[in-house]
């Protein structure tokens, strides 16, 4: 932590004794780089095939069907050859699957039943309406949840923070036109105006992204305005101003630096805002595209079949438990930049 | 003072303004408007009579149709010129007639009224009978038991989305593959009227039990625990020690003197209950089957009743609004220190 100033490493300190907060914050860490590799334990491509004398790693690699000997050149549908007895027949191929041998958006066609199928041992938590595994959707859906939340976290950060700083070390006419146009964007039904454009463009996660961070900056600003307005006033902004830095040099070098507390005070709520929007907008139909997998659709799916509980209590624990850890770490991090006295009622 | 407040209601015009231009303009330039559904659907249905040799004479038809459309919905005009008119019948309250239910948007807003009511009415009552006792107790009980115990509550309310929970529940009593105690759809029976007056109100409460409980229950963590923060805050300032100091119970000094304080924050929340009334909940209304407000807006949209959409973004933006200013002028009400100026 040699890079951060004194008073940061020190509240960094501060925020590892709050032990709910930091494990919440190393088990979400932890489990999302887990995701970021979920094709290597969650695929229904093989780690390895090791195929007449040659190892190949599909995972990692594509290979067409003729690789395997058979008579089309997309991908090799790898569950399909397992299977034929030109592969079986040689016991020393071998494919090894990953822990979690199903896709993402690969329909099981062996299901017992028709599909919503209840968990049994071939799919722990069962399978959706299309017969794809739903621990394996779950997992992906985790993934889609956190790298959105986190990009729409630091593309409004960024955002929130270059017009917050503008207004509020310019001030004036500017600060007072920038006012009126947040005083308007934020009166604006924000879930009214997402499915609006939603429903018109053609869905992609970088719309969504797009929307998310027009509306998103905007808590962040009133903060950062309130801070630079302050921060313009200091003694050493004076002086640096005296010695001729420049207007950006002020605001990046002497200013932004005592404005973090709000910027990562208000991170956590902003990645568990992102989360419940984006499952609310799934649930609807106008989220991530289809078939990226996401809880949201789960949930749709939920309420279309009643009859499958699996469909509607799993993902909710998985929304909660994010949910959950999210809150604890924010808790922790507000706890750990403004420390209250220790208090307990005695009467 | 109220020279602040006045000037603040007329600063709500510009930004008022804002919004409309904003909305107005956004909603009439994306596709999909009511021509070119009118249009979609003429095709779609008449495909078969248009082919063959009368292909040209049904274009011209198709062109007439057209202009037609245009006429009907307004669109003959330039923008600017729709959007004067527009803004010129607003300002009577005049929101135009939806294109969908072909009457004044207006009634059709009124109509959802019931359910935006129940649900600003319940969630109001939640607040003051529920949150406010819970918070003060988890805030004199601060890291005893009882505090943690119904702290898991509070961050299940944080944590589970209201909508989740509805379907949850859904799936869970209203017989899908459990217990089937409470309906799955609608606000009344179908026998609502035949009922009597106590059948009628136990016939709404099963019907609305479950969506309220998903509506509110994360307004009801964000309460308690502000109810909470509030009197700890009070409990901690140096008045309150004072009032230790000169020997006072622990019960005088928290109703008399520290309560008082911490219930400012919560007592300026009633003016919310105004935008509580239009607030509603889009996925819990289309979840439940309820035609309130959110669910009014949804289907606009999805219709391209653009006269509905802009009628309930308008009135959304505006009690907005003036909730933020009734809830200022409570502030200075509730604590005369309070000074905007």
């Amino acid at each position: 932590m040699a890079i951060l100033n004194p008073i940061l490493s020190k509240r960094w300190e501060n925020f590892k004794k709050i032990r709910r907060g930091y494990y919440s914050l190393i088990i979400l860490i932890v489990t999302y780089l887990v995701a970021l590799g979920a094709e290597l334990w969650v695929n229904n491509k093989p780690l390895v095939v090791y195929y007449q004398g040659t190892y190949y790693y599909p995972v990692f690699f594509f290979y067409s069907g003729e690789t395997f000997g058979e008579d089309y050149i997309a991908e090799a549908q790898y569950k399909e050859i397992r299977d034929r007895p030109a592969f079986k027949d040689n016991p020393d191929n071998v494919m090894l699957f990953p822990f979690i041998p199903y896709g993402y958006n690969e329909s099981d066609d062996n299901l017992n039943a028709s599909p919503p199928t209840v968990p049994d041992s071939r799919h722990w938590l069962g399978t959706d309406d299309r017969g794809r595994d739903l621990l394996t959707r779950l997992i992906y859906g985790y993934r889609v949840s956190l790298s959105f939340a986190l990009v729409v976290l630091v593309l409004s950060t960024i955002v929130g923070v270059a017009i917050g700083a503008v207004q509020g070390y310019c001030a004036g006419v500017l600060d007072l036109i920038c006012q009126r146009v947040i005083e308007v964007v934020s009166a604006l039904p924000f879930l009214y105006l997402l499915i609006l454009l939603a429903s018109i463009f053609d869905p992609s996660i970088t719309l969504l992204v797009i929307i998310f961070c027009a509306f998103r900056w905007i808590g962040l600003s009133y903060f950062m305005r309130a801070e630079f307005l302050r921060g313009r006033k200091i003694e050493y902004v004076e002086a640096a101003r005296s010695i001729g830095v420049s207007r950006v040099g002020i605001m990046a070098r002497h200013i932004l630096p005592n404005t973090i507390t709000p910027i990562i005070t208000l991170a956590p709520f902003s990645v568990a805002a992102s989360i419940g929007l984006l499952s609310s907008l799934d649930f609807l139909g106008f989220g991530v595209p289809a078939p990226t997998a996401s809880w949201g659709e789960i949930l749709s799916q939920a309420h279309a079949n009643l009859t499958s509980y699996h469909l509607s209590v799993f993902p909710l624990i998985c929304l909660f438990i994010t949910l959950l850890l999210v809150s604890f770490v924010g808790e922790a991090v507000r706890e750990a930049f403004d420390p209250k006295a220790y208090f307990r009622y005695k009467g | 003072m109220n020279a602040y407040f006045i000037r603040r209601l007329f600063l709500m015009l510009p930004t008022l303004w804002g919004i409309t231009l904003v909305t107005f303009f956004i909603v009439q330039i994306l596709p999909g408007g009511p021509v070119e559904q009118a249009l979609s659907a003429l095709r779609f249905g008449g495909g078969e009579m248009a082919e063959g040799g009368a292909s040209a004479s049904a274009a011209k038809i198709e062109e007439e149709y057209v202009e037609a459309l245009k006429k009907h919905y307004g669109f003959d005009k330039p923008l600017p010129v729709r959007y004067y008119n527009w803004l010129k019948d607003l300002l009577v309250l005049d929101f135009g007639e939806s294109y969908y239910y072909e009457e004044p948007v207006i009634d059709v807003i009124v109509e959802r009224f019931p359910v935006s009511i129940i649900f600003g009415i319940a969630s109001l009552l939640i607040t003051y009978l529920i949150c406010v006792p819970l918070g003060i107790i988890k805030a004199l009980r601060h890291q005893r038991f009882f505090d943690y115990a119904s702290s898991l509550v509070i961050f299940a309310g944080y944590s589970i989305p209201g909508f989740a929970l509805l379907i949850l529940l859904i799936v869970l009593f209203c017989g899908g593959s459990y217990y089937d105690i409470f309906p799955m759809q609608g606000l009344t029976s179908e026998n609502f009227s035949e009922l009597s007056f106590f059948g009628k109100i136990a016939d709404l409460f099963m019907h609305m039990l479950l969506p309220l409980t998903a509506y509110v229950i994360g307004m009801f963590a964000f309460t308690t625990m502000l109810m909470k923060n509030s009197l700890i805050e009070q409990i901690t300032a140096d008045y309150v020690r004072t009032a230790y100091a000169k020997g006072l119970s622990g019960k005088i000094v928290i109703v008399k003197h520290a309560l008082r304080n911490a219930l400012i924050p919560i007592a300026t929340g009633f003016s919310e209950f105004v935008s509580f009334f239009f607030a509603g909940s889009i996925l819990i209304e289309k979840i439940s089957g309820l035609d309130g407000f959110g669910a009014l807006g949804y289907e606009s949209l999805l219709n391209r009743d653009y006269p509905v959409a802009l009628g309930i973004i308008v009135i959304t933006s505006v009690t907005v609004m003036v909730g933020n200013i009734l809830s200022d002028f409570a502030y200075t009400v509730i604590d005369p220190r309070i000074d905007f100026k």
